[in-house]
């Protein structure tokens, strides 16, 4: 009945987003996960073997807003209660934020399973004056509690002690007598024809009366005979509340929590507001808010592209793979190699090593490293949420939320992993139109370093029209796409965590978990498209197709003809193909380099995202997205190139 | 979930920076999932917010939960000044 992929017992780590879980998880398995410092970055569930005891796999559930079900992460997270081997859940609770621990928490007990509470962040409610009384909670919720410093690695070792102390909760409430019946009813339908083998089946039926669509399908693929009584009593209990029912269960336990906070909790009074309140607030100020921004852009701008694309590239590039390495593995290709045709394919101008390896490692590498560190210093320390408030204005523009900047942003660095995380937006809308904008205008972090290295050595102004044309592309394209799909808006409510000071050793771990993941992936890429660009070579494909492509690339792009190759190349990776126009960067002239970049950044994006393209919105919709997005791309080129050579010497 | 008492309650989007207001109710105007995830926030009846801006968006602090909403949702969300203040 279980889908456990392990058959170990499961500990299960469920909370809030943005408590500190995946850093616990890290504390308590010894396995990297991201931080997340946003809702929504944690998309799917993370298993790892827990430290303290083989035995048991340990369990990264997404971030909870709140239970009964609603978003993707939500969902997830109810399929693995419901799924999983469960011997015990760990709640991780935010110690500052006590109340909206305790709403959870009210429901969470209602499941049956043994539980543990871990308060992190016990050092921010500190710091805010917040005191707990720890001992009185746990005898109040008949678990045990304790706080945590997860990032610290403070009450780690207690920690892991509690577990195997877990225990099953008080009930937090007792709902009103007319919510009580409707509970008894489903509960025992439940517990007769189609019980949980680990959950009570008065957890699930709160849940299902409250709308959770998972509970509800997980009783439907248990006994679907059951469902139609389930139905009935559902209908029942939400015509009494006039459509009101989940509003009121929901109101009852936060009013619950409410009463428990306040006899355990006590709240010094500060005089003024700490430091990283104050700095929080400058962030999204009407007026500091955007000169802030604009430092930011300059500042990853100075270490991306300038210290990243210029200083390490050069280093790499020009002293150790053509200053050493490349001469030394040709030689060492010459002579143990007596085929020329492999010798060709090895070291040759399309060569496995001397093109895929070098523009993987001398040209990307370097790049993407710096950009994922820089990303990971702003995702920890809380100001890409306040990214949103500041966005909010622009991107409503376009029919979207501010919500909508976090995947633009996750797209700067991996347009694939951004277009799964558009899942985090609210409506089925919002995920298609910016599906296509990351498509179409959003440059991975591959190729903005790239473009970034080869434009930044023309002139600041080229880096500047570039990103101007970007901005009003994906403007207009956002315009336009939110004119022409049907649906409302959704307008914005999110939480804006603390300002905090990234840890520099998170950072590192995060940025090379990062970078095994991207070098497992763009790798073997690189070396298939390297390959395929051989094999069209040496079957002149290649040339028929450069001479085919010329009208399109010379006279309509005035991109010197040999370009063409490099859009071939960009139909496997968009960076491969911005690398193949960086390698003849010193053959492009200003105009030229900035039309064929602006052309390249629009082109389709890599083969892996438009595979998740397919996932997410189907065949049909992906496709579609190609079909305009690749004529748009040249036509936009062009006019680019008429304008710039009639208005830029 | 509309309010009684218009002359005592006013549109959270109203308030001005600085002050600390009492939540009276979520007008129907609000999306139900909307409301929901306001209750999950921690907004709930007779509970202390503090507002800290008012632009671009509506910052508020509800405990130590610092929020921030669009005018198009703090406008129909229905406040009453604390004792205080009014």
């Amino acid at each position: 009945m279980t889908t456990n992929a392990s058959g170990a017992d499961a500990i299960l780590l469920v909370g809030h987003p943005n408590v500190g879980k995946s850093v616990l998880f890290h504390r308590l398995t010894g396995a990297y996960v991201n931080v997340s410092n946003y809702p929504g970055t944690t998309v799917e569930v993370t298993r790892a073997t827990a430290r303290f005891d083989s035995s048991a796999s340990l369990l990264d559930t997404p971030g909870v807003l709140a239970l009964p079900s609603r978003s993707d992460d939500e969902r997830a997270t109810m399929q693995a209660l419901l799924n999983e081997n469960s011997r015990c859940l760990v709640q991780v609770g935010d110690a500052k934020n006590l109340r909206r621990t305790l709403t959870l928490t009210a429901l969470l007990a209602e499941l049956g399973v043994p539980m543990v509470l871990a308060l992190n962040m016990h050092d921010e409610a500190t710091a805010r004056g917040v005191t707990v009384d720890i001992d009185r909670l746990g005898e109040e919720l008949g678990i045990p509690v304790l706080t945590t410093v997860a990032t610290g690695g403070e009450g780690i070792s207690p920690l892991t002690h509690a577990i195997a102390q877990a225990r099953v909760a008080e009930s937090l409430l007792r709902y009103d007598a007319d919510l009580e019946a409707d509970i008894a009813q489903v509960a025992a339908l439940i517990a007769a024809q189609c019980p949980h083998p680990h959950l009570a089946a008065r957890g699930l039926a709160i849940l299902f009366l409250g709308g959770d669509t998972a509970v509800a399908d997980w009783l439907r693929s248990q006994n679907p005979a059951c469902c139609g009584q389930l139905e009935k009593w559902h209908k029942i209990a939400v015509d009494r509340n006039q459509g009101d029912l989940p509003a009121r269960l929901a109101r009852e336990r936060t009013e619950a929590a409410d009463v428990l906070a306040a006899s355990v909790l006590s709240r010094a009074v500060r005089s003024s507001p700490l430091w990283s309140q104050r700095i929080g607030q400058a962030v999204v100020h009407p007026l500091w808010g955007i000169p802030i921004l604009l430092g930011v852009l300059f500042a990853v701008y100075e270490f991306v592209g300038v210290f990243g694309a210029t200083t390490l590239v050069g280093l790499l590039e020009e002293g150790l793979f053509e200053g050493i390495l490349n001469p030394a593995f040709t030689h060492l290709v010459t002579v143990a190699v007596d085929v020329p045709w492999v010798q060709e394919m090895l070291v040759g101008q399309y060569g496995l090593w001397t093109m895929g390896m070098t523009y993987a490692l001398a040209l990307i590498l370097p790049i993407v490293t710096t950009f994922f560190f820089a990303f990971g210093v702003l995702k920890d320390s809380g100001y890409l949420p306040r990214l949103t408030v500041i966005a909010n204005r622009l991107f409503s523009l376009i029919g979207l939320n501010g919500r909508a900047v976090l995947p633009m942003v996750l797209g700067l660095g991996c347009v694939t992993m951004a277009t799964l995380t558009t899942r985090i937006l609210h409506s089925p809308r919002e995920r298609i139109i910016t599906i296509f904008l990351l498509a179409l205008a959003i440059p991975c972090s591959a190729q903005l370093g790239v473009v970034l290295g080869m434009l930044g050595g023309v002139s600041f102004t080229a880096v500047l029209i570039w990103a101007l044309a970007m901005v009003g592309i994906l403007m207009f394209s956002g315009f336009l796409a939110a004119k022409l799909i049907p649906g409302r808006r959704i307008p914005l409510v999110t939480e804006l965590p603390p300002m905090r000071l990234p840890i520099v050793g998170n950072v590192l771990k995060k940025t090379g978990s990062r970078l095994k993941w991207y070098l497992v992936e763009v790798i073997p890429l690189f070396l298939i498209g390297t390959f395929i660009m051989f094999a069209l070579d040496k079957s002149g494909a290649l040339p028929a197709i450069i001479e085919a492509g010329e009208p399109l690339v010379s006279g309509w792009l005035g991109l010197p003809k040999e370009a063409s190759a490099a859009f071939v190349m960009g139909f496997l990776r968009r960076d491969f193909g911005a690398t193949g126009l960086f390698a003849m960067a010193h053959s492009l002239s200003p105009i030229q380099a900035v039309v064929g970049m602006i052309t390249i950044t629009l082109f389709i994006s890599c083969f892996a995202s438009l595979m998740m393209m397919v996932k997410e919105q189907g065949v049909k919709i992906a496709l579609g997205m190609v079909a305009v997005i690749v004529p748009l791309a040249f036509l936009i080129g062009g006019l680019f190139n008429i304008v710039l050579r009639a208005t830029w010497s | 979930m509309s309010p009684n008492k218009h002359e005592a309650r006013l549109p959270l989007a109203f308030i001005a920076p600085g002050s600390t207001v009492r939540l009276a109710a979520f007008g129907d105007e609000i999306d139900p999932l909307q409301r929901e995830q306001l209750t999950a926030y921690g907004l709930a009846a007779s509970r202390p917010i503090v507002v800290l801006q008012q632009r671009p968006m509506t910052v508020i602090l509800a405990d130590e939960v610092e929020l921030a909403l669009e005018h198009e949702v703090a406008r129909h969300i229905w406040v009453e000044k604390q004792a205080a203040e009014a």
